[in-house]
């Protein structure tokens, strides 16, 4: 049975936090669809609301654990197409991204390192596509093709939700709403 | 202690308290998994069969009142995209691969469709909350019973930051300049929120013992014992 105040799990208020982080995502997701027509602006949300509950929960896993609440969220509100495939499409990106947060460490300063996990995301969603398109068995070129429109649409949308993040996690900071040890000096 | 999420859906949806809703759901949702899975990994010969078994639960689904029109423009979208990379890249004589991986998205697309049309979500829900732990469960059930709350929340920061002159209309935000004004007036305010009701039910939960009893507790709908 797990704690309020487990010591090797999230402390139930990052556990919340990160829940409603992950609802919103499924909920903005469903009801914006940017009407762009655009593919890859979904990694815009994603990116932004993931590097968000990094940063204020301050652990790592915090993604992921984001990722598989949207997923199954997602999964039980129906948005989206529907089924397993959609779990796989918001858990699949944030396994990559804290895996990147893991070997990248403190290599880099926060601002390009949000970037550079933001775009690890994006390359992994896109790579879920690629295994998909491969799998129903269009000719490499063409899968190879789609894969790099895609990469780039959703390395943008990426690039632009990981920037607007440090500044969000910043005003937190300053109005004193982060009380952990967080990335935020 | 945890609170059922399935409160909020009340007025859509019957309470469920028999074993074969959720023997039901899981059965569906492991035959989804299934089929959505051999939609990528089947052989050519078993599609056929295969596009059967689809055409059953898409004249189900269409029964139950299920809108396919998402689905059909996503692949109506899909095809042409390909399509036309085929004709690029390999001239007019593929065409047929490329026609044939889009029916198999499809294939992979609809029984997905059919589970969110024919199975209640209060039941997937249940079945999750069985693969998942109890601090995790409680917190999916937390977070779509104050999913309404949060878009209200949402909404009203909205429209006050309008009101006072942000450049925040629909239009204005065609502009990727001003989407650091949409996470300045809106999404920071809206992250004071959900860091302050998620520190509130953290306590609120605590309060009523969470966590302190071997066997956790069920909140039950006061209806479903009438």
């Amino acid at each position: 049975m797990t704690t309020a105040n487990d010591k090797t799990g999230f402390q139930l208020q990052d556990a919340l936090f990160i829940g409603f982080c992950a609802t919103l995502l499924v909920a903005l997701k469903s009801m914006l669809r940017l009407k762009l027509g655009l593919s890859g602006h979904s990694m815009l949300l994603m990116s932004f609301f993931y590097l968000i509950c990094y940063g204020s929960v301050g652990r790592k896993g915090a993604i992921t654990a984001c990722g598989a609440l949207a997923g199954a969220v997602a999964t039980i509100l129906g948005v989206g197409k529907g089924g397993p495939l959609i779990f796989l499409k918001f858990f699949v990106p944030a396994l990559a991204m804290d895996m990147a947060l893991i070997l990248l460490g403190t290599l880099l300063i926060l601002r390009w390192r949000l970037v550079v996990v933001a775009l690890i995301g994006c390359l992994a969603w896109s790579a879920k596509g690629l295994l998909e398109d491969l799998l129903v068995g269009m000719s490499q070129q063409v899968a190879l093709v789609r894969f790099g429109l895609k990469f780039l649409q959703g390395g943008l949308f990426s690039v632009v939700g990981a920037l607007l993040v440090l500044p969000v996690l910043r005003r937190l900071k300053a109005h004193d709403l982060l009380h952990k040890e967080t990335l935020i000096k | 202690m945890w609170a059922k999420r399935r409160q909020p859906l009340q007025s859509k949806i019957s309470s469920v308290n028999d074993a074969s809703g959720l023997w039901l759901a899981a059965s569906a949702m492991l035959m989804v998994t299934l089929l959505s899975s051999a939609a990528f990994l089947a052989p050519q010969s078993a599609l056929l069969y295969l596009a059967l078994t689809n055409v059953l639960l898409l004249v189900h689904g269409l029964l139950c009142r299920g809108n396919i029109g998402g689905i059909l423009r996503y692949i109506v979208l899909q095809l042409g995209f390909t399509l036309l990379l085929y004709v690029v890249i390999h001239g007019g004589q593929q065409l047929h691969q490329g026609a044939w991986a889009v029916a198999r998205l499809l294939l992979a697309l609809l029984p997905g469709w059919w589970l969110t049309v024919v199975i209640k979500p209060q039941w997937i829900g249940e079945v999750l909350a069985k693969i998942m732990p109890v601090k995790w469960a409680f917190v999916v059930a937390a977070s779509i019973n104050l999913l309404p709350y949060m878009t209200s929340e949402l909404r009203d920061i909205y429209q006050l930051q309008l009101l006072r002159g942000a450049r925040i209309a629909p239009r204005q935000l065609l502009n990727p300049l001003n989407w650091y004004e949409l996470a300045y007036c809106v999404i920071f305010p809206l992250f004071v929120q959900l860091l302050k009701l998620a520190q509130q039910t953290a306590t609120a939960a605590r309060s009523r013992h969470f966590g302190s009893h071997p066997q956790p507790t069920h909140w039950r709908d006061p209806r479903s014992h009438q």
